[in-house]
């Protein structure tokens, strides 16, 4: 084995054969109500087709009945699906669709830290469904758009009135798109990204 | 004997792999690493042969196979088929060993001014799809 001493860590030069330097990774959350279309929109953008994982999260006493006054535990498993984006050989962009039910979401706070920021999907006609996750960012501080999914490239309705029923920051880009097409799953990332270098921190507008 | 309210709720789900999860890390719950996240990116860090496997678990080398080309740590879990915590004990194990390097994500705070090259590599690499 004459090699073996190399994989000591020295800080650096431990290039392997094969393995240049390992790429670093950023990610990007899909949020929305359960069947808004955060899979497809995953599917139609990502390099590889969606993945599947899950948790098991700690539940303490939430929805349970409580029998004797001692507090119950459940655990309970929050699945998302996602996908990659290979930025350059230095940088790789995951979308993780993030469970439907909101709640979880502040027990799993590995999800949600260190999210570049958010696309929030809605469905005209279900807007309501969109509430609990645009709530959510607007809370945390997470820059998030707003895209209006419209299959067979139906708009029952104007993005002002999207803008409108969803009390949206003026500052919210909202985009209408079929999350089936790669390039409007595309142009609503395209959307976030420019709202993230325009620098706008979410609660000065002003400029 | 038992009483009825013992069971758990997830006793009827856990049934559908052959193996509990847990048993795959020795009852271990917790990964000695906390700072592993969905996005750590796993690399194997040299190949199987130079090393023994002696120790490894199965699940173990299905990592080091898996990790030749760098991957985050949910797509690690994704192909294992285990839950994400019980896929950092192991990733958590493999690191203690020398035997993967894991690279954290890039630091992005919230409120925080993001790096504008980056976000210019990210939006290239989108209007380049």
């Amino acid at each position: 084995m004459p090699y073996s001493d190399s994989d000591e860590q020295t800080g650096s030069q431990v290039c392997v054969a094969g393995t240049s330097t390992t790429p670093a990774a950023v990610k990007i959350l899909i949020a929305g109500g359960f069947g808004v279309g955060k899979t497809t929109m995953v599917g139609s953008v990502s390099e590889i087709p969606p993945l599947h994982t899950e948790e098991r999260l700690t539940v303490a006493g939430l929805g349970v009945d409580d029998l004797d006054g001692v507090e119950r535990k459940t655990t309970t498993t929050v699945a998302l699906d996602f996908g990659r984006i290979t930025v350059n050989s230095q940088l790789v962009l995951y979308l993780f669709g993030t469970p439907g039910q909101e709640r979880f979401w502040f027990m799993w706070n590995d999800l949600v830290h260190g999210a570049l920021g958010a696309v929030v999907l809605a469905d005209t006609r279900r807007l309501e469904s969109s509430f609990a996750s645009i709530d959510f960012f607007e809370s945390r501080g997470v820059p998030f758009v707003v895209g209006v999914n419209c299959f067979h490239g139906l708009r029952d309705r104007t993005v002002d009135e999207v803008r409108d029923a969803l009390d949206l920051d003026p500052g919210i880009p909202v985009v209408m798109g079929d999350l089936r097409e790669r390039l409007d799953s595309r142009d609503l990332l395209v959307a976030l990204v420019n709202l993230l270098m325009a620098g706008r921190p979410p609660a000065a507008v002003s400029g | 004997m038992s009483h009825w309210a013992d069971g758990s709720p997830e006793d009827d789900e856990a049934e559908e792999s052959l193996v509990r999860p847990y048993t795959i890390t020795h009852g271990r719950t917790a990964s000695a690493r906390d700072d592993l996240t969905l996005i750590t990116v796993i690399a194997t860090v040299a190949p199987d042969e130079r090393h023994g496997d002696r120790g490894l678990q199965p699940e173990h080398r299905m990592i080091l196979r898996q990790c030749r080309a760098p991957v985050a740590l949910a797509e690690v879990a994704a192909g294992l088929n285990l839950p994400v915590a019980v896929t950092k004990i192991l990733v958590g194990d493999l690191l203690a060993l020398d035997r993967v390097t894991a690279r954290p994500p890039l630091a992005v705070a919230v409120g925080q001014e993001t790096d504008m090259t980056l976000l210019q590599a990210v939006k290239d690499a989108l209007l380049g799809l």
